[in-house]
């Protein structure tokens, strides 16, 4: 008999090859789809992003239990959809124009992805315009935006600028990225900002509650 | 005030071994867009070669490096290519602003036609242990891994003009990265680790050859400078424990060699490496280079901490150099070489490159003024 605590753990272990027997064990012992996600899944991942900053985990360790995440998902899905079970938060994520690196991006959505936010990756070099036009296709609540190079920070202040002129209301914005600080955060009017990718999920997902 | 006396191969040999040289040596990168500016208004414009990026015009074929024309302590040499195979790379798709390519490696990336950037990993084609060992056996030592037009021009004036020579070339992470891509390498180190210690293994062999293959031509340097970004921002890519068990050997190895021939080696990593330090040095890291300041690394703390045991190559603000106020880069040139002096280890550097608003009256006032407060009298 699997339990919740048994998908938690696979989670931090990153054990992609029990996922799928230990998260049909649970369905057909009758647990709820949204229990497996919220209290096995959610709670691996948080318990990642926690190791993450505090430096008892590094990025291979969140690759492989993201990796088993993903699996779990492949199973849990369609019980998920027939349940009726509704993601926490829609968040877009994209790296700004000019600015074609990904692998932090990348990172950051896997992160948001285990704080239970349905992921849109717009991809990189994505305009202002390409944003509002991500927003208002479907429901957004936050957008994450990404530089990696002081010389597209400048396309981050615009980004900002034409979301929250653009949309009315206008989603929640976190940024982030190698030249990206808190204080440039404060004063480009963005909502959040991440020093690293568990730390900008925590941060997404505090301000997608509010 | 002493005029310096030494030659610049003399300068920096003497830091290497944290021994009190004459000044603080300079040496120093330039993002492209500063190194062209500064060379048009130096006389000596970029010489430009057939290539499908403006940016990559191979600064070292040019008739004086931007090091010589700043009449820096140090250059570099050799640069071996580690790539699979040497074809051109296969164009999938462009527009006026990016290329998108399968290079040598069998990686897709998207670059910037007209400036310098990290591209987009679309794909890596050697993503599994059976596409590694369909490839491995291209991964020999051979002549043409090294543009010797370039670098023997570049190391003859060097010689004449006493510079210091140094070795440059990548270290493992950098080299698979390019192959297999950050988060394939990454996952594999806790996946399949027998693959990852077999590819790493197989890239240090090659680069050990290398270094004989470009001893054995004459090139013969004095130091080595190796390249490969270990972390980023907030941290290494690896657990310390990781890195021992994955990248020590292999670093140690490359390292031995060099320190065999009375090479010291300066490492070069992006990023906040604080907590790799002692086994980096436990690898046989001398030096270490660009010291982020954004990353959160100071020479002002790590110098004091450990002393001879270390010695540094960077951590002048690159974002204060483009701010053109003079008063605020001296205060951070003098606060950093007044922390690192006492332990006759630091060599002037950026903390990466420098940034394409910095103006050359800036720069050249920011050479003087390490010459100046770089003097030991």
């Amino acid at each position: 008999m699997s339990t919740l605590e048994d998908v938690r753990q696979a989670v931090l272990v990153g054990d992609e090859q029990v996922m799928a027997d230990l998260v049909n064990g649970l369905l057909k012992e009758g647990t709820p789809a949204d229990r497996i996600l919220s209290e096995g899944l959610l709670a691996g991942m948080t318990e990642v992003g926690r190791r993450f900053r505090e430096y008892e985990y590094f990025i291979p360790e969140v690759l492989v239990a993201a990796g088993a995440m993903k699996e779990a998902m492949q199973v849990l899905r369609p019980h998920l959809t027939s349940a009726g079970v509704k993601p926490f938060a829609t968040a877009a994520i994209a790296t700004v124009k000019g600015d074609l690196h990904d692998i932090g991006k990348n990172l950051v959505a896997t992160m948001l992805e285990g704080a239970g936010f349905e992921v849109v990756d717009l991809g990189v070099d994505v305009s202002p315009e390409q944003l509002v036009a991500a927003c208002q296709s479907r429901p957004v609540d936050l957008v994450a935006l990404s530089a990696l190079l002081t010389t597209t920070m400048p396309a981050m202040v615009d980004a900002v600028q034409v979301l929250k002129r653009e949309l009315h209301p206008a989603p929640r914005i976190i940024v982030g990225g190698a030249p990206v600080t808190q204080e440039f955060a404060d004063r480009i009017g963005a909502d959040g900002y991440g020093r690293d990718a568990a730390t900008g999920a925590e941060v997404a997902r505090r301000l997608c509650t509010k | 005030m002493s005029k310096p006396s030494m030659s610049s191969r003399e300068r920096v040999a003497r830091t290497l071994a944290h021994q009190q040289p004459d000044r603080v040596p300079i040496f120093d990168k330039f993002w492209f867009q500063t190194e062209k500016s500064f060379r048009e208004q130096l006389g000596h414009p970029l010489v430009e070669r057939e290539t499908r990026f403006d940016w990559d015009t191979a600064p070292c074929a040019q008739a004086q490096t931007i090091w010589e024309l700043f009449d820096m302590d140090m250059v570099e040499v050799a640069w071996p290519d580690y790539r699979l195979r040497f074809t051109p790379p296969e164009i999938l798709e462009e527009t006026d602003e990016w290329v998108l390519q399968r290079d040598g490696n069998e990686a897709v990336l998207r670059w910037w036609k007209h400036k310098m950037g990290v591209p987009e990993h679309v794909k890596f084609g050697i993503d599994s242990p059976e596409q590694w060992a369909r490839v491995k056996p291209l991964m020999t030592a051979s002549r043409e891994r090294v543009r010797w037009d370039e670098f023997w021009p570049l190391y003859r004036r060097a010689r004449e003009a006493d510079r210091y020579v140094c070795y440059a070339t990548v270290e493992p992470i950098e080299m698979i990265k390019d192959v297999l891509g950050h988060e394939i390498m990454l996952r594999a180190m806790i996946k399949q680790p027998e693959w990852i210690h077999d590819i790493f293994d197989t890239y240090i062999t090659v680069a050990v050859q290398m270094l004989e293959l470009v001893e054995a031509e004459g090139m013969v340097c004095d130091g080595a400078f190796v390249y490969g970004d270990i972390a980023y921002n907030t941290g290494p890519f690896m657990s310390p424990r990781h890195y021992r068990e994955f990248v020590q050997p292999y670093h140690k190895r490359l390292m031995d060699e060099f320190h065999r021939r009375n090479m010291p080696v300066l490492l070069h990593s992006d990023g906040d490496i604080r907590l790799l330090l002692d086994d980096l040095m436990a690898s046989g890291v001398d030096f270490i280079n660009p010291l982020e300041v954004k990353a959160g690394m100071d020479v002002r703390e790590l110098a004091p901490k450990y002393k001879e045991r270390l010695g540094y190559c960077g951590n002048i603000d690159a974002r204060i150099l483009e701010t053109n106020d003079l008063d605020r880069i001296r205060e951070e040139i003098r606060s950093k070489l007044a922390a690192a002096m006492p332990y006759n280890g630091y060599i002037y550097h950026s903390d990466h490159s420098v940034l394409p608003g910095t103006t050359l009256e800036t720069y050249q006032a920011v050479l003087e003024e390490v010459k100046t407060a770089g003097r030991y009298d």
